[in-house]
């Protein structure tokens, strides 16, 4: 901080240095510059009081000494004409000049002020930026956490991302303990979920409910359809046709077609244990394939070969066997 | 809370003539005015919780969950349903009979877990236990496919193979009890898929949205149920609301009951968590903290256990507006 001081005092007094050969008659210029001179000074000044108290005591004693050399330099003047003009036109170029400099503000304290500057510029850029860092973490975590999200559908499965997390699943347990439910004291307002509410009553008669019944029997004349058909089948000749629902040949998801007998499937429906009946016909349908691929290989077989041979014939009728039912669709 | 009705803040008014059968979508909206006469059975009717509802009917009680409109939300009230009854102690089998576009696994967050559905079971494939999806975090909730996805269902006996379905879990002796409710989730439409589903009901859940496009095939599917022989019909009014109620851009719930003179099972609002619950494979009625609209499925289930129907819906109560509300605070 002494340093950067110093430097400044040394950039004041080369400003100062041209008011030594000022004339008599520019005294009033000479000491008006130095006046604004010293307030620009004390400006300066002002702003390094914040800085530190060293600084300040130097910028005095500064400014002291200069006035003093200015009423130094005022006596000094008073030499010939041309001597005096020389000065006048090198002090009016000296003060131009001086003008400048002082209007440049100095060096070494800008660049100071900005590095103070822009240190609290990054500072805070930095603080802004880790917030944002933070607080986008944050969010994804809630997000994350928030039930029923979309989160939800990829732990389930019917979404794919390995970006998503995945959420823990409520459960409210107690149907018959309800905290969010009260009761007004007049029995006429219900508060839910912090919500007050007033109860209105219904005013549906049962006069108006069968007045109701009887517009719509006269609006609407239907019977259940009974049977379904293929558009364009023939109506069989007990069937009434209201009756008759009529079910396009490309129909999505229905179908005409039966390929289960009608006693067969509500006897499926009906059973209670064991296998199921299209299991265990496949099974028993397939059991007959093997004993009769069996029974024929026995005849192929002579009666009287060895135990080895048997066994090896019955390992090629199970590869038989297996091999007709992988050709089997 | 599915009463949770979120009304028009304007007042009903109880002598709306009624008397001559409303002709459907040509009515404007009316704001009634209704004063409760007796608070305590309006509590009592729209919010229950801190006692197990006690089953009225005969079981199995087969419900089918309709609604004509595609979109409106019969799935997901088939697996909050399903999953608030077997919170409450009942055993429940969840038929999604939605044969091309079947979704209610997902919901349910089993997909993966879908090996064999309704049709092998007719075909002999397999047994129907075998075929019967255990949801794990309620054991007596349990989840039947019609068909795999790309699939046909032969609809020779479509109805009759639902009904077969129901008989055989009726008289299941695998060990477990027969299902209290056996819930059908409809296909949307009332093509070849809707007359399968609802062949074998005894009651109908009407799903729709208070929009008059919803509501048009609502009527219509009423009317058809209706034909059937289906009568204990109740509707469930989703994705209501209170904004657009407030400024009479949506029809009030008891607007939507005017126009189909059906009792009100539930109402459930509209919430972003049930796309959550949905990506989550996880009903928003297992949710905690319990969300409004996961509380409005529960009540709806508790309802349909008792047969019971909402005496009054839940209107949200005008911010109290403070001295300063004049200057706009």
């Amino acid at each position: 901080m002494a340093s950067i001081s110093t430097s400044i005092s040394l950039l004041q007094l080369q400003s100062l240095s041209p008011l030594t050969a000022i004339s008599n008659s520019e005294k009033h210029r000479v000491f008006s510059d130095s006046i604004e001179f010293r307030t620009r000074l004390h400006f300066d000044l002002s702003r390094l009081k914040r800085c530190s108290t060293k600084s300040r005591w130097v910028f005095k004693v500064r400014a002291v000494g200069n006035s003093e050399e200015n009423s130094n330099d005022r006596e000094r003047v008073g030499g010939n004409g041309a001597e005096k003009r020389w000065t006048l036109d090198s002090g009016r170029i000296m003060g131009r000049l001086r003008g400048t400099v002082d209007a440049i503000p100095p060096v070494v304290f800008t660049m100071k002020k900005h590095i103070g500057k822009n240190f609290a510029i990054g500072l805070f850029i930095t603080i802004a930026f880790l917030v944002i860092v933070v607080r986008q973490v944050l969010s994804r975590r809630t997000r994350y956490n928030q039930q029923g999200s979309v989160a939800d559908l990829v732990k389930r499965g019917q979404l794919r991302s390995d970006r998503r997390g995945i959420s823990s699943p409520l459960k409210y347990d107690d149907p018959f303990n309800n905290p969010l439910v009260k009761i007004g004291k007049s029995n006429s307002t219900i508060e839910m979920c912090g919500k007050l509410y007033r109860l209105s009553p219904v005013t549906l008669t049962k006069e108006q409910q069968s007045s109701h019944q009887k517009r719509r029997s006269r609006a609407y004349q239907w019977k259940r359809p009974t049977i379904f058909l293929k558009e364009g089948d023939p109506i069989p000749p007990d069937v009434d046709p209201d009756t008759v629902r009529w079910i396009p040949a490309n129909h999505p998801f229905a179908t005409t077609v039966n390929d289960i007998d009608e006693d067969l499937a509500q006897n499926n429906v009906y059973q209670k244990d064991g296998v199921p009946f299209r299991i265990r016909a496949e099974h028993e349908a397939l059991q007959k394939k093997l004993e009769a691929l069996q029974s024929q290989g026995q005849l192929e077989l002579n009666p009287s070969s060895d135990h080895a041979n048997t066994s090896k014939s019955d390992g090629s009728f199970e590869s038989n066997a297996e091999s007709e039912e992988l050709k089997k669709p | 809370m599915s009463s949770l009705q979120l009304l028009s803040l304007k007042p009903h008014s109880s002598s709306y003539p009624f008397l001559s059968p409303p002709s459907i979508f040509s009515k404007t909206l009316k704001p009634k005015t209704h004063q409760p006469k007796n608070p305590k059975t309006h509590i009592v009717s729209v919010l229950q919780w801190n006692r197990k509802p006690q089953l009225s009917g005969p079981t199995p009680r087969v419900v089918v969950i309709t609604s004509g409109k595609g979109g409106v939300g019969k799935t997901t009230t088939t697996a909050n349903v399903g999953l608030s009854l077997a919170r409450l102690g009942f055993s429940v089998v969840a038929i999604d009979a939605d044969v091309g576009l079947r979704n209610l696994d997902l919901l349910l967050g089993l997909e993966n877990r879908v090996n064999y559905t309704a049709v092998e079971v007719l075909a002999g494939d397999c047994r129907l236990d075998q075929a019967l999806v255990r949801d794990k975090r309620w054991s007596n909730f349990e989840l039947l496919c019609i068909s795999k996805p790309r699939s046909k269902l032969p609809l020779g006996f479509g109805g009759k193979a639902l009904i077969w379905l129901v008989d055989a879990l009726k008289s299941r002796s695998d060990g477990r009890r027969p299902p209290d409710f056996v819930l059908i989730d409809c296909p949307a439409g009332i093509d070849a898929g809707f007359i399968t589903a609802i062949t074998p009901a005894n009651e109908a859940v009407l799903v729709t949205t208070p929009d008059i496009t919803a509501l048009r095939d609502a009527d219509r599917v009423t009317g058809l149920l209706e034909c059937d022989g289906i009568k204990d019909i109740k509707m469930i009014v989703n994705r209501v609301r209170t904004d657009l109620i407030r400024g009479e851009d949506m029809m009030s719930v008891l607007d939507v009951q005017e126009m189909l003179g059906l009792a009100l099972l539930g109402v459930i609002p509209e919430d972003s968590e049930v796309i959550r619950s949905t990506n989550r494979g996880y009903p928003l009625v297992l949710n905690k903290p319990p969300t409004l609209a996961g509380l409005a499925f529960e009540q709806a289930a508790w309802r349909l256990v008792e047969q019971d129907s909402m005496k009054a819906v839940m209107v949200e109560e005008e911010p109290k507006k403070g001295f300063f509300s004049f200057f706009g605070g």
